[in-house]
């Protein structure tokens, strides 16, 4: 009987270990969730010198990570912005419907642009950035090319 | 001849300082190889022998052959590094360089590409160190997980910042949770370091776990900055083995810190094991090290907050909404709607996260919203949830309680300790509300017939009960394994058992500090002192749990069938905790089983001190 009380105590130890290991998340599990797609910009180039535009859709930005393979943000002002807006492209679109937001001011510090006016602008031709339930990312960053501008 | 005479003399006086600053290198080698700034960069700690070793485990961080044990031997050759040509590897160690050419004299540093591409993405501003906070329904992320954040002064928001995260390289298609424990423990995965952009950082923490982010900024001044952003390129070559308990994710980043600013002396604070939570509260007990701390609520806080702040009217067409993007929002006025379609549609993204619609669904519904929301020109005019309850002021983790009490009308005292973590009767500011976790809790008794007794080990005890409302629907669930000494209902001896306990429930919210709880519970108890060897019983449980700070009540009886009538036929327990700070309480707990009339009651009350 010795031996069951023993077995059973491993066995609780083993069942702890486990329940501290996955929730020390970010310790351990967490960090599978940064784990970004490789090669995902280089991919992105080739889609756009392709003149095609890329295959992220409305909602996928959380969770899937686009972004460099290095992990930080480079490019010039329109590859930082696509690259932002692919992986925040649901937050946006609310910030855009309203005019207001932190992923407006962002996109305005990367476009050089005042978040204010960008914000107004956004919320004025939001039938026309996100003109479908299917509006693909690379669409959206170049119509705000275009009113950015305007 | 002039001339050469001329070059002759410069020739020797040029040698003569060469040969000079060798000298002056040679004698204070070893002076410096045993200076704090030099260990704690290449983060050798001394071992109970008094030697010397690194904590990081790649061979790359080393210079010297036993540069892994020797600081010395790795100084030397990493001056001799500086002093070569071997660019390629100069350009591994710019926090090294930046370090010795204050005191040695070295070539100039080369003009590194890869480096200085890595400046221009990241343009530094300063250091955060962040912690995020527990998920809902999961007490034992209550420890929590932190990292780093490299603030930028790119134009726009700390979204472009960048996170600096450490933790163990784990291969999920190839591991399974077993084998997953042992590795964690016994330092089998590496640990690596990865640099992501800070939305990816709120994306997951924040959006698909729904964990709060606590940003704690650091009052570096330019010149740690600049040597934190490149210690974290030369360590971000190279791993360490990792550890879960104690060469974790949190001590790395200690150890990082004690690399910038030795006077901290962070890591040696944790040699056994650090929960992440207790190092962030030593990093805030530091002087001049914390400038502002700043709180990024979770999704489902955000949403939380905002169902809480409508009116009847406005919850009524909430609910409707969530359901059905098209559903009227007649009798709300414009400033109504807006707050309600907002909210909505972050409900929406929740749930896509969760998996609880698909894209398509998703995409579909939050089309509709947005465009809604788009025809009003009104802003939402709720507030937004900007302040909580800093995680880093909850209550020290150990525990140690002494209590006077009785066991069926035999008195003793009792004393009990545990190193982690949180009860529900302890004081829960900056803690879930309604999650425990208790690991190793111990207790031992003194009878007053002069008998010393072992009365419990809980090796893991968790509770969990998260409040069902009109938006979610968590299960609540408690788990726990114990070796206790029971009686004997009939004999009333005393004697050992083994148990293991599973249950799952439901619980609602009268008030934010006031839940109601059932669970089916069973239990398993194994052991040569019970009849039969085993018992194993289902049981019906239903509980209050009431926070009034500064007291904290627990009540809860249970029903149960058993295979044994070793077992009892119910339970009620009860449990006080009174405040006098979030570390020193009073306590009282009564535990009554009934067993076919052969009752059984254990009293006890006493304090509980945190430390």
């Amino acid at each position: 009987m010795k031996k069951i009380l023993v077995l059973s105590a491993l066995i609780s130890v083993l069942c702890a270990a486990q329940a501290y290991a996955v929730d020390s998340t970010g310790c351990g599990l967490g960090s599978l969730a940064w784990q970004g797609e490789r090669g995902k910009v280089a991919q992105l180039f080739a889609v756009t010198t392709n003149g095609t535009f890329g295959s992220q859709t409305f909602g996928i930005s959380s969770g899937t990570s686009g972004c460099d393979p290095n992990g930080t943000i480079t490019g010039g002002t329109r590859r930082m912005a696509v690259t932002f807006l692919e992986n925040n492209l649901d937050q946006f679109a609310l910030d855009a419907s309203r005019g207001e937001g932190e992923t407006i001011e962002t996109l305005a510090g990367i476009l050089k642009v005042d978040a204010k006016v960008l914000g107004a602008k956004t919320k004025d031709n939001f039938d026309y950035i996100f003109d479908s339930e299917d509006v693909q990312v690379l669409n959206v960053a170049l119509k705000i090319f275009e009113i950015a501008n305007a | 001849m002039r001339f050469c005479f001329l070059q002759f003399f410069l020739f020797i006086l040029l040698n003569a300082q060469v040969v000079l600053a060798e000298v002056k290198a040679s004698n204070s080698v070893d002076e410096f190889s045993a200076l704090p700034s030099w260990l704690s960069l290449v983060h050798y700690k001394k071992n109970l022998l008094g030697n010397y070793k690194s904590s990081i485990d790649t061979d790359s961080f080393f210079l010297a052959k036993n540069g892994k044990t020797s600081p010395k031997a790795e100084l030397k050759a990493t001056i001799n590094l500086f002093n070569s040509d071997d660019t390629k590897k100069k350009c591994l160690f710019p926090a090294r360089y930046k370090l010795l050419t204050k005191y040695f004299s070295l070539r100039p540093y080369p003009k590194c590409k890869e480096l200085k591409k890595f400046y221009s993405d990241i343009q530094p501003a300063g250091v955060s160190i962040l912690f995020t906070d527990a998920y809902m329904n999961n007490p034992s992320s209550m420890f929590g997980h932190s990292l780093f954040r490299i603030d930028t002064k790119r134009k726009g928001t700390q979204m472009l910042a960048h996170g600096v995260n450490y933790g163990a390289s784990v291969d999920e298609t190839k591991t399974n949770p077993v084998i997953f424990a042992i590795l964690g423990l016994t330092g089998g995965y590496y640990g690596t370091f990865t640099v992501k952009p800070y939305y990816d950082v709120i994306n997951t923490y924040n959006n698909i776990e729904n964990r709060d982010i606590w940003e704690y900024n650091l009052n570096f001044t330019d010149e740690e900055l600049d040597l934190f952003v490149a210690h974290v390129w030369e360590l971000g070559h190279n791993m360490a083995r990792y550890f879960f308990f104690s060469k974790n994710c949190s001590y790395i980043l200690l150890e990082i810190l004690d690399a910038i600013r030795p006077s901290l002396k962070l890591s040696e604070e944790f040699p056994f094991h650090a929960i992440p939570l207790d190092t962030i509260k030593a990093v805030v007990s530091r002087d001049n090290l914390i400038k502002n701390i700043h709180y990024r609520p979770s999704r489902q806080a955000k949403i939380r907050y905002k169902y809480k702040q409508m009116n009847k009217r406005q919850k009524k067409n909430y609910l409707e909404l969530i359901k059905d993007p098209n559903s009227p929002l007649d009798d709300l006025t414009s400033k109504e709607s807006v707050g309600v379609i907002e909210t909505a549609y972050q409900f929406l993204q929740y749930e896509l996260v969760k998996h609880e619609i698909d894209l398509k669904t998703f995409r579909k519904k939050s089309f509709v919203l947005l465009k809604r929301r788009n025809s009003y020109k009104e802003n939402d005019l709720m507030k937004e949830l900007k302040a909580g309850n800093n995680p880093a002021k909850s209550h020290e983790s150990r525990r140690l309680s002494i209590g006077w009490g009785l066991n069926n009308n035999k008195s003793f005292e009792s004393i009990s300790f545990h190193p982690a973590y949180h009860t529900l009767t302890d004081d829960n500011y900056g803690l879930l509300m309604g999650a425990e976790i208790v690991f190793l809790d111990t207790e031992l008794r003194f009878y007053n017939e002069n008998k010393f007794v072992f009365q419990n080990l809980d090796l893991v005890r968790i509770k969990s009960l998260s409040p069902v409302d009109e938006m979610f629907n968590p299960l609540s669930f408690k788990i726990s394994s114990s070796v206790e000494r029971v009686v004997n209902p009939k004999s009333k001896d005393e004697g050992y058992i083994s148990k293991t306990e599973f249950g799952l429930g439901k619980t609602l919210k009268i008030e934010d500090n006031f839940y109601l709880y059932a669970m089916l519970n069973n239990s398993l108890s194994l052991g040569g002192f019970m009849p039969h060897n085993s018992s194993y019983s289902v049981g019906v449980e239903g509980g209050v749990l009431l926070n009034l700070s500064p007291v904290a009540l627990k009540l809860s009886s249970e029903r149960l069938i058993s295979t044994s009538d070793f077992s009892a036929k119910a339970k009620y327990a009860g449990e006080l905790g009174f405040h006098i700070n979030k570390n020193f309480s009073l306590f009282m707990e009564a535990n009554i089983k009934d067993n076919y009339h052969r009752d059984e009651g254990q009293y006890l009350s006493g304090i509980r001190v945190r430390f």
